[in-house]
């Protein structure tokens, strides 16, 4: 698993903030951004707006835009799922999200990149994440959008919790092979994973 | 989320999420500090009984903000948890 701690401190971008520790982004509800040289990156509590992530990426340079949205579904593994919630250790995921975005930027040659997630008690069908990428060219801003959703989802310190309708439920995980632990009875196990 | 109190003098405070926030019924508490991250593990075992099992073996650790390798138990050579330090069980992550 890619950290932050692979990240020299010396390569760390100027910010407009700076979070130091959990208590700097405790006691609200956010929403809490962070920004770098063509990176724009959302944690909230607030239904995401694919507007906001296209307008963030924006660019007369660009040719291509591209959006990518992921939605909370309302199955899993069979069992019908009430609700979805999200919760973040919020300073690290947003570290993470922007090392993240970075690195696409860099190695894509993007001209904007925005990373949001959602937190927080999200309906089902509603969006969870958004991934938007500009480019000059198509294939470049395809690529990139598909691997900061990878990168995302196997990285960012997000964490899902599913309820199922018929009782019980369920701290998803999505890494490989990784289990989701069941909070009803401590013994089920739900295989965690998942497509976005 | 709740405002994580600054721990008292001589404490380090532990932050739970997900699974290990279930598990423990908190989502942070204070601990006593120094502690060597070799003990980390132990210490929360003695506390929650399974935990490192069910929960601790797959997760990873941040101090203050940073990933740290948790070496063995019994290894004290690494790291030490200071006093005021953030320490958090990360969970494997399911964003997305």
């Amino acid at each position: 698993m890619a950290t932050t701690q692979d990240e020299p401190e010396t390569q760390t971008p100027p910010t407009q903030t700076e979070i130091e520790s959990r208590s700097d982004v405790e006691g609200g509800e956010g929403p809490w951004t962070l920004t770098a040289p063509q990176t724009t990156i959302l944690l909230t509590h607030a239904p995401l707006s694919s507007t906001w992530a296209l307008d963030a990426v924006r660019s007369p340079e660009a040719g291509a835009l591209v959006l990518f949205a992921g939605t909370t579904r309302a199955h899993f593994a069979g069992r019908r799922v009430r609700s979805l919630r999200y919760e973040s250790y919020v300073p690290l995921a947003l570290r993470t999200m922007l090392s993240v975005a970075e690195r696409a930027r860099d190695a894509h040659d993007l001209l904007g990149v925005a990373v949001a997630h959602r937190l927080g008690d999200v309906p089902v069908g509603e969006e969870s994440v958004l991934i938007a990428v500009a480019a000059a060219h198509r294939g470049p801003a395809w690529r990139a959008g598909e691997e900061v959703l990878e990168d995302v989802k196997a990285n960012v310190e997000v964490w899902k919790f599913e309820e199922f309708e018929d009782g019980g439920g369920v701290w998803r995980a999505n890494r490989d092979g990784a289990v989701g632990v069941r909070v009803d009875d401590g013994e089920g196990k739900d295989g965690g994973v998942e497509g976005a | 989320m709740n405002t994580v109190p600054k721990p008292p003098s001589g404490h380090f405070n532990v932050l739970y999420f997900a699974s290990a926030s279930s598990l423990t019924s908190k989502q942070h508490e204070a601990l006593p500090a120094p502690l060597p991250l070799g003990q980390l593990f132990g210490a929360l075992e003695e506390r929650y009984p399974g935990m490192k099992s069910k929960i601790l073996d797959s997760c990873l650790v941040t101090v203050n903000l940073e990933y740290v390798d948790v070496p063995p138990p019994g290894d004290d050579s690494g790291a030490v948890i200071k006093e005021g330090d953030e320490v958090a069980i990360i969970p494997p992550v399911s964003s997305g």
